[in-house]
């Protein structure tokens, strides 16, 4: 045989090899049990129905989306006239900022969280020392560090500007009136409302989730590797106890052995100290300033019970548009999703409290599996960025 | 003569009034038989519900001064995150609110009560999906 010959047989042998090696990337589907379909179920569908915020009148309110819109990109919330609240809750970076810890008026502890579904959370911020998503909002215009306005100010800015003025009455059938605090609270509630509009897309887990409950067989074009890590996410990993439901987040705290101190001599007290500052704040739920009452409405800022394990806990933050939202971890410390496995495999169970929970376990993963895990993760990102709802093009008059 | 037999009937009543709901889980301490249900009867992980929870006297009816219903992992040493409040319905009959099992695996609740001067608990396991 020429050895021309020998040769195109030789690479129509490889290709045939290499377009088997594909179909069967393609077409695999991994013999997960009943037992591991039931817990992939329990992880969607995705989105999540959600009717609003009733502790918030203009929750979910075309005007007060808009005013809360303009108020979310105006650097004049700020004591110098040049901290938005976009700027560390960027669109085009998953609305967070992408830095370790972010920079308003001065640096402060923490990584700013990404904004995409906000509104199914239960607990605010990386201590949950808020209770709706309005009270959250007022939190960091009154920060020093962040934007470093009071009261007085806020209410000043907005009644000193006839468009956000306009649309103030719009939102709330009422002029922005002496009342500061009122106007304020309001304001944030606002804040709140265009901040609701932010969801993500459905992504390629889901497409696969929603496949498999069918039976159908397109489940089995989800890469095969985001299949192992899944597998492992549910299984020896035990990510799921925490990280559950279709948000994969219980909307609680939890200790994962990240230290929790921000310099020599001081400590982030995480849970516990938003918890502290949740039984003292006036503008939690219990609070006059909560547009509806009721027990089921209050149920978790009535009931939530501060205990010295909740010292260095901070919020198991959803998995969603996870890509888009690095670094991670509260104190931003860990750059890549790599670095969270590896986080996770070679935990140091000494530095979880004694006194803690007794779930985290040293995962020893294998190389092989930090990759399967990590395209698991990737695979909770839709194609899309979230938006938020598209602008309407009216003005205020 | 007169006062055993009035003493007797009040007994019977007390025992036949005392009836643990049929669709409720069963549980006993020292001397109580309880029935405790969940309000609503599927727990979700990370979701709130109430525990409904009935006392009988196993013999002679005891006047019950506190009871407590709580709940935590044995396996993962926690209990809940938040405390919930209990009222009683009617004698015997209590409802508590405030109940949340924060992630998937399995639970015990603990029921303790003081009748009489005495304290007894009862538990029962309960796996959540």
């Amino acid at each position: 045989m020429a050895r021309s010959t020998r040769s195109l047989l030789a690479i129509g042998f490889g290709v045939f090899l290499l377009l088997t090696s594909i179909a069967a990337q393609a077409q695999a589907l991994l013999d997960f049990t009943d037992a591991e379909r039931r817990a992939i179920a329990r992880h969607g569908p995705w989105p999540v129905e959600w009717t609003g915020d009733s502790t918030n009148r203009v929750s979910n309110t075309q005007a007060a989306i808009e005013l809360g819109r303009r108020l979310f990109f105006d650097p004049g919330l700020s004591a110098n006239g040049q901290v938005a609240c976009a700027t560390c809750h960027r669109p085009d970076r998953g609305w967070a900022d992408g830095a370790p810890v972010s920079t308003g008026l001065t640096r402060v502890d923490r990584n700013a969280q990404g904004l995409a579904n906000i509104r199914l959370q239960r607990w605010f911020g990386w201590d949950g020392a808020h209770d709706s998503l309005w009270s959250q909002s007022l939190r960091p215009l009154l920060d020093p560090r962040e934007m470093g306005m009071n009261v007085a100010t806020i209410a000043t800015h907005l009644r000193g500007e006839s468009e956000l003025r306009c649309r103030y009455r719009a939102a709330f059938s009422e002029a922005p009136g002496d009342d500061d605090e009122r106007a304020v609270v309001n304001l944030s509630k606002a804040l709140a409302a265009f901040q609701e509009t932010i969801v993500s897309a459905p992504t390629a887990f889901d497409l696969f989730r929603d496949a498999l409950v069918r039976g159908d067989a397109a489940a089995a074009a989800y890469p095969i590797a985001a299949q192992r890590g899944l597998r492992l996410f549910i299984g020896r990993g035990q990510c799921n106890l925490c990280h559950l439901g279709p948000s994969f987040s219980n909307g609680e705290f939890g200790d994962v052995g990240i230290p929790f101190f921000t310099r020599p001599g001081e400590v982030d007290p995480g849970r516990h100290g938003g918890i502290k500052r949740l039984q003292a704040s006036p503008y939690s739920r219990l609070g006059r300033f909560s547009d509806a009452s009721g027990p089921a409405l209050a149920r978790a800022t009535e009931h939530v019970e501060l205990t010295h394990r909740n010292f260095g806990e901070f919020r198991v933050p959803s998995l969603r548009e996870l890509t888009r939202t690095a670094p991670y971890m509260h104190n931003g410390a860990l750059p890549d999703l790599r670095a969270v496995a590896r986080h996770y495999s070679e935990l140091n169970e000494d530095r979880l409290h004694a006194d803690g929970e007794r779930i985290l376990r040293r995962l020893d993963l294998a190389p092989a599996e930090i990759d399967d895990l990590v395209a698991f993760l990737e695979s909770l990102t839709a194609p899309e960025s979230p938006d938020a709802a598209p602008r309407a093009a009216d003005t205020c008059r | 003569m007169i006062t055993r037999v009035a003493l007797t009937a009040l007994t019977l009543q007390t025992a036949m009034a005392c009836q643990l709901p049929a669709d409720a889980e069963r549980l006993e301490s020292a001397r109580y038989r309880l029935a405790l249900s969940t309000e609503p009867d599927a727990i979700q992980p990370g979701k709130f519900f109430a525990v409904l929870v009935t006392a009988c006297a196993k013999d002679e009816p005891a006047t019950i001064e506190t009871l407590r219903v709580n709940a935590h992992m044995p396996q993962h040493r926690h209990g809940m995150n938040y405390a919930p409040r209990i009222v009683a319905l009617s004698p015997g009959r209590y409802r508590a609110e405030g109940f949340m099992f924060h992630m998937p695996g399995s639970w015990e609740f603990v029921v303790e009560l003081r009748a009489d001067g005495r304290n007894e608990r009862a538990t029962l396991s309960r796996r959540i999906d």
